[in-house]
C-alpha cells in the first residue's frame, strides 16, 4: 500500500462519456478516485488522497426539462444555468433559481454545478434549502444501478452525503406542487454578494383555503452541520389558521430547533436571532404568493 | 507527461501538462501569458479570470485539461491589430488602474458582461465584478470606466445616441 503524498497531485485524469463508465472508473480505482465537475471545491480543498479525478461533465447530464409537471436537472448543469432558466422561473421553483443568483461569484456560477453544491455538502450550500422544501428526489447511478433517495436523506454531515464509493448524483427531480403554494428563499451574508450565507432560509407553503395551511416545509442552511429542514417549526404550522401569532411561534420554534456554531461569519446566538427574523419574513413572503 | 491542445486567444498551443496542472499555471508558465494574474488561487479574488467560450471562469480552479477544445481569452487577446479594447482606453481614461495586478482579471469579466448585456445598470456592473478584488479601492472608477466603455460600445453601434 502506498501513501498517499502530501500535495495534491493526482496522476490521472479520465473524462468519461457515459454515466456507467464513470461508475465504472471510480469503482476501479476506489477511495483515491474522486468525481470532479466544475471543481470549485475540488480544486480548493486539494485533498492529496485523491490520485485520480473523473471529469463528470461529459456524461450528457447538463439539461433542465420539464414533463408532465416535474423539472429534471441533470447534476452536471451549472448554476448559472440554473439562475438563468426560464423553466425555473414563475413557479414555486423560482426560489432555486433565486440561491442559485447568489452563490458566490459569477465566475464560480459558470464553473460550479448543481450536483457538485449537493455532494460533499458545505452547511451553507446554497442550493440545498430550496431544493429540501420543493421535496427535490435524487437520481444515483452506482455500480448495480440506479436509486432515488429523497434529498432529506442526501445530507449526511460536514462534507457528507449519502452516496456510497462509485456512486454518482446523475439528476435532480422536483415534483409538481398543489396549486395554492407559495415559496420564498432568503440569505443573508456578511456582504450583499460574493459571500457564503450566515443563515439562509427556505420555505414551501401550500394553502388549503384561503388561510388554513395545507402543508408546509422550512429549511435552513449555515445553521447546523449540513443543511436541514426543521420539522418541530413545521408541525406547529400545519393544518393551522395562518395569524401574525403563529408564524412568530414558527420563527421561534425554527430558531430553537437549529443548532448553530460561532465561526468567523457570525455568532450562534447572531444566527439564532437571524433565523427567527428571516423564517419569519420567509414565511410572510411565500403566503403572499400562495394566498 | 500527455499533451494538450489548448486554443488561447484564437491561436493553437500544443502544451505538456499534468493531470492536476491549472490552466493558471500552465498560460502563466508554460505558455508565457502572464497578463492572467495569479494571487489567492482558491477562486476567491479573480486576478486570474478568463474567458472560456466567452464565460468568465477563474483559471486558478480550473484544470488545464478541461479547456481542451475550448475557447480560451485572456487579456492579451482584447487588443486588435495594435489597437486597444475600448474596455482598456475607457480604464485608462478614468484612472481605473493603480497598481494593476487586478486589471486584467477586470478587463475579462467586464468583457463577459458587455457581450451579454450591452447596456448594462451600475447594479449590472457592480455585480459582474463581484468576483474580482481590488485592493487599491478603485471601485469607482472602474465601474464609471465600464459604464463609458458601454456608451461609447453603444454610440460605435448606433444604438446610442452621439454626445
Amino acid at each position: 500500500m502506498s501513501i498517499a503524498p502530501a500535495q495534491f497531485q493526482p496522476s490521472e485524469y479520465f473524462k468519461p462519456t457515459t454515466v456507467e463508465e464513470a461508475v465504472g472508473l471510480l469503482n476501479r480505482y476506489g477511495a483515491s478516485a474522486w468525481p470532479i465537475a466544475g471543481g470549485t471545491d475540488v480544486m480548493v480543498e486539494k485533498n492529496p488522497s485523491i490520485r485520480v479525478l473523473v471529469d463528470v461533465t461529459g456524461l450528457g447530464l447538463d439539461y433542465i426539462v420539464s414533463h408532465e409537471g416535474w423539472i429534471t436537472i441533470g447534476a452536471a448543469t451549472t448554476i448559472a444555468e440554473v439562475a438563468a432558466s426560464p423553466l425555473l422561473r414563475g413557479g414555486p421553483c423560482h426560489i432555486l433559481s433565486k440561491a442559485a443568483q447568489e452563490l458566490g461569484t459569477p465566475q464560480i456560477r459558470n464553473m460550479a454545478t448543481l450536483g457538485g453544491n449537493l455532494c460533499r455538502p458545505s452547511p451553507a450550500a446554497d442550493c440545498a434549502p430550496p431544493l429540501l422544501v420543493l421535496d427535490a428526489g435524487l437520481n444515483v447511478v452506482g455500480v448495480t444501478g440506479q436509486r432515488q433517495i429523497g434529498i432529506e436523506h442526501f445530507f449526511k454531515g460536514v462534507n457528507q452525503d449519502a452516496l456510497q464509493q462509485a456512486e454518482i448524483l446523475t439528476e435532480v427531480l422536483l415534483p409538481p406542487l398543489p396549486p395554492r403554494t407559495g415559496t420564498a428563499f432568503v440569505k443573508k451574508g456578511r456582504v450583499a454578494v460574493a459571500d457564503l450565507a450566515i443563515v439562509s432560509v427556505a420555505v414551501c407553503v401550500a394553502l388549503k383555503d384561503k388561510s388554513a395551511v395545507e402543508e408546509v416545509r422550512i429549511a435552513l442552511a449555515s445553521v447546523a452541520p449540513f443543511p436541514t429542514r426543521v420539522r418541530k417549526a413545521e408541525d406547529l404550522m400545519r393544518g393551522k389558521t395562518v395569524t401574525r401569532d403563529l408564524l412568530s411561534a414558527v420563527a421561534r420554534q425554527a430558531s430553537e430547533e437549529i443548532r448553530p456554531i460561532s465561526d468567523i461569519r457570525a455568532s450562534a446566538e447572531y444566527r439564532r436571532t437571524l433565523c427567527r427574523v428571516l423564517v419569519e419574513q420567509a414565511l410572510e413572503e411565500a403566503l403572499d404568493q400562495a394566498g | 507527461m500527455p499533451r494538450v491542445t489548448l486554443r488561447v486567444n484564437g491561436a493553437i498551443h500544443e502544451v505538456e501538462v499534468e493531470p492536476h496542472d491549472t490552466l493558471a499555471r500552465v498560460l502563466r508558465e508554460k505558455l508565457g501569458f502572464t497578463d492572467v494574474k495569479a494571487s489567492c488561487e482558491k477562486g476567491e479574488c479573480g486576478s486570474c479570470t478568463v474567458l472560456m467560450d466567452g464565460k468568465a471562469v477563474v483559471s486558478c480552479l480550473l484544470l488545464a485539461v478541461k479547456a481542451y477544445g475550448r475557447e480560451i481569452t485572456t487579456a492579451r487577446g482584447l487588443a486588435r491589430e495594435g489597437k486597444l479594447h475600448i474596455l482598456q482606453e475607457k480604464l485608462i481614461e478614468h484612472d481605473a488602474i493603480q497598481c494593476g495586478y487586478c486589471t486584467p482579471g477586470m478587463l475579462m469579466s467586464a468583457k463577459a458582461l458587455l457581450d451579454g448585456n450591452p447596456n448594462p445598470s451600475e447594479d449590472d456592473i457592480r455585480r459582474a465584478l463581484s468576483g474580482n478584488i481590488c485592493r487599491c479601492t478603485g471601485y469607482q472608477q472602474i465601474v464609471e470606466a465600464i459604464a463609458a466603455a458601454a456608451k461609447a460600445q453603444g454610440i460605435a453601434r448606433g444604438t446610442e445616441p452621439k454626445p
